[in-house]
Parts: structure tokens; C-alpha cells; sequence
């Protein structure tokens, strides 16, 4: 019961694969919130230097009934700077414990994952691809996504952005190895909204995250 | 299947990587003339307009400081300023302006906060200064 009301609060709170910004300003805090059509997690970080964070990832693979809980770190390998825009590319990976929920009967297993991501953006624009490999117990698992965005206007600082994206992934081992989800993020401030949609799994996209 | 999997992402990565680095060289020092819109096209540089906060501080007697920062593309970009150098006793108010891409700055009647000291802080913020000025004609 204890681990089934942690996967629903992981779904309400919504939870995270490693995603936009995943390293902070130096003393910042972020929460970053995730479900997609494999899974739901939550990540909270903390950034004790500009190209580090470290945070606790709870992420529950809802299809096999399997809750991951483990420490995440995030290093920020290269940014390049122009003066309308950034890319980053990020290196992460992650350790703790998985097990079955619901009945599913997997005990505790050591479990772990690392994967790269890549990003660049301008005010207009946003492009950015993401590998995992991951082991939750069950043997190898791997994903990939690209994305690509566009600010249909441009606001300015504290101003609601709004962008319409896609996103192509892929997931060898799913019955539907490829598909593709169109959202739309708000961004304001501190908060980052997306919700889409993912017809091919009929399963709905949102991502939350707040900095502070 | 793994194998397959970790060919194709590396292809992906490598592609991105190289769409990076032609990026940044193709913005590098881009600069065009403005047309009057309310903010700047991409390559754009306008010329920098005080946020109230600013001049409420510079009217209780603060010096301004106006840097030019790359980088800065979106509001975490200004939330990491606006957090790094409002926790700062030296900093009477802190502004980002977007479209200018500028950290401007009023520091505190009496206090110093030297151009070394405002570049590393935007480093620890995540970003890259690329010139400082001082003063009313920041």
C-alpha cells in the first residue's frame, strides 16, 4: 500500500527523465516533475556547482509495476555561449534500488542508469536529443528522443512564453517502438509547464519544473 | 538490439554536437540593425532601457553596472541572475533584460562590487560575460 501511494504521488506530482536544464545557478534548487508513455518520476536537484547537480529520482515504470528510488548526478560537459543562443550537452547517471509494486513480484534489485543529452536554443528555437541506458533490475533497457520547438512569439523575461514541440522517441523493447508526441510548453519564471500527447500508446505527455 | 541502439545514438549525439558548434560560430558577433519591434529579432542588439527597479535604486543613491552577458535565452537563464546577485548585500536591485541580453546591476551607495567579482558570479550563474560598463552612460 506504502509503495503504491509513492508511485500515485510520483504520477500526481509528475516525474522525471533528466530534462530541460538539469543543472541549476550555483545554490539552486529545482524540482522536476515527468510521465510519459513508459513511465512517471520526479527528480529533485540541487546544484552545489555551476557544472554539477545532484539530486533523489523516484521513477515508476507503470507498464511492468517497477518503482525506481536512487541518487542522481548531472554534469554539465561543454556550453557553448553566443549572444542569441546556448547549447548544452550533459552527461548523467544514476544508482539505487528498484523493485515490483502492485503485487509484481520482483524483489529489491540494485538498479542504475547514465545517458547523455544535448540541447541548443535560441529565443525562437529549441532542438535536443536524449539517450538512456538503463538496468531497473530486469536486464538492459535503452531509450532515445530528439525534439525540436518553436516560440511562435517572443517575450521577454516574466512574460508567459509558449512553445509548440515535437518529439520523436524511441524504445526498442515496447510494442511501439517509435513514436511521436506533439506538446506545448508555458514558461514563466521560475515554472516550466509541458502537456502533450502520445496517439501511437494513447498515453498523455506532462512535465513540470520549478526552480528556486 | 543494444548494439544497434548505441550506433544510432551516437550518430544522433555527433550530429548534434557538430549543429552546436556550427551554431555558435554562425551567432558569433551577428549583430543587426533594429526595426523599432518591441523586442529583439535573433541576432539582434537594442540598447539598453532601465527597468523601474533599477532607476528607484539609482534614485536612492546607487551606481549603475550594465553587463553584457551571452547566453541568456530564456527566464531560468534571468531567474540564475536574478537569484546569484539578489543575494548579494553589495546589490541594491538586479535586472535581466532578454532582448538586450544585459544583467543590469545597482550597487549600493558605499559599496564595491569590482568587474572580476560580477564575471565570476555570472559564471557561477551558468553564463559568460562579454563586457562590463559603469556609470550613466552604462
Amino acid at each position: 500500500m506504502r509503495k503504491s501511494a509513492l508511485a500515485a504521488s510520483c504520477a500526481l506530482l509528475g516525474a522525471a527523465a533528466a530534462d530541460a536544464r538539469p543543472v541549476s545557478y550555483e545554490g539552486g534548487w529545482t524540482v522536476i516533475g515527468e510521465s510519459d508513455r513508459e513511465s512517471t518520476a520526479l527528480l529533485t536537484h540541487y546544484t552545489p556547482h555551476h557544472e554539477w547537480s545532484l539530486g533523489y529520482r523516484t521513477e515508476w515504470m507503470r507498464e511492468r509495476d517497477i518503482l525506481f528510488n536512487g541518487v542522481q548526478a548531472t554534469h554539465l560537459v561543454k556550453r557553448w555561449f553566443a549572444p542569441d543562443s546556448q547549447g548544452n550537452l550533459y552527461a548523467y547517471a544514476g544508482a539505487g534500488v528498484a523493485e515490483g509494486i502492485d503485487d509484481t513480484p520482483m524483489d529489491a534489485e540494485a538498479a542504475g542508469f547514465l545517458g547523455l543529452m544535448a540541447d541548443w536554443e535560441t529565443r525562437r528555437w529549441f532542438v535536443s536529443y536524449e539517450a538512456r541506458l538503463s538496468d531497473m533490475g530486469e536486464g538492459g533497457d535503452a531509450m532515445q528522443a530528439a525534439r525540436v520547438g518553436v516560440a511562435p512569439y517572443v517575450g521577454d523575461f516574466g512574460d508567459l512564453h509558449t512553445w509548440l514541440m515535437l518529439e520523436v522517441d524511441q524504445r526498442p523493447e515496447r510494442d511501439e517502438p517509435v513514436t511521436v508526441t506533439p506538446l506545448v510548453r508555458f514558461f514563466k519564471g521560475p515554472v516550466l509547464l509541458e502537456l502533450g500527447y502520445t496517439p501511437a500508446d494513447d498515453e498523455p505527455f506532462a512535465s513540470l519544473i520549478y526552480r528556486f | 538490439m543494444i548494439r544497434i541502439f548505441i550506433t544510432a545514438s551516437a550518430s544522433a549525439l555527433a550530429i548534434a554536437i557538430a549543429g552546436l558548434s556550427a551554431a555558435e560560430a554562425q551567432h558569433a558577433g551577428h549583430q543587426a540593425g533594429h526595426e523599432g519591434d518591441e523586442h529583439a529579432h535573433e541576432g539582434e542588439t537594442l540598447a539598453p532601457t532601465l527597468h523601474a527597479d533599477i532607476e528607484a535604486a539609482l534614485r536612492e543613491g546607487g551606481s549603475l553596472v550594465v553587463a553584457e552577458v551571452n547566453g541568456m535565452v530564456c527566464d531560468f537563464c534571468a531567474t540564475a541572475m536574478t537569484k546569484t546577485f539578489g543575494r548579494r548585500d553589495e546589490v541594491g536591485a538586479v535586472h535581466v533584460d532578454l532582448d538586450t541580453k544585459t544583467l543590469q546591476l545597482v550597487i549600493r551607495e558605499g559599496r564595491t562590487l569590482d568587474d572580476a567579482a560580477i564575471a565570476d558570479l555570472v559564471t557561477r550563474s551558468g553564463y559568460e560575460t562579454v563586457a562590463i560598463r559603469r556609470g550613466t552612460g552604462a
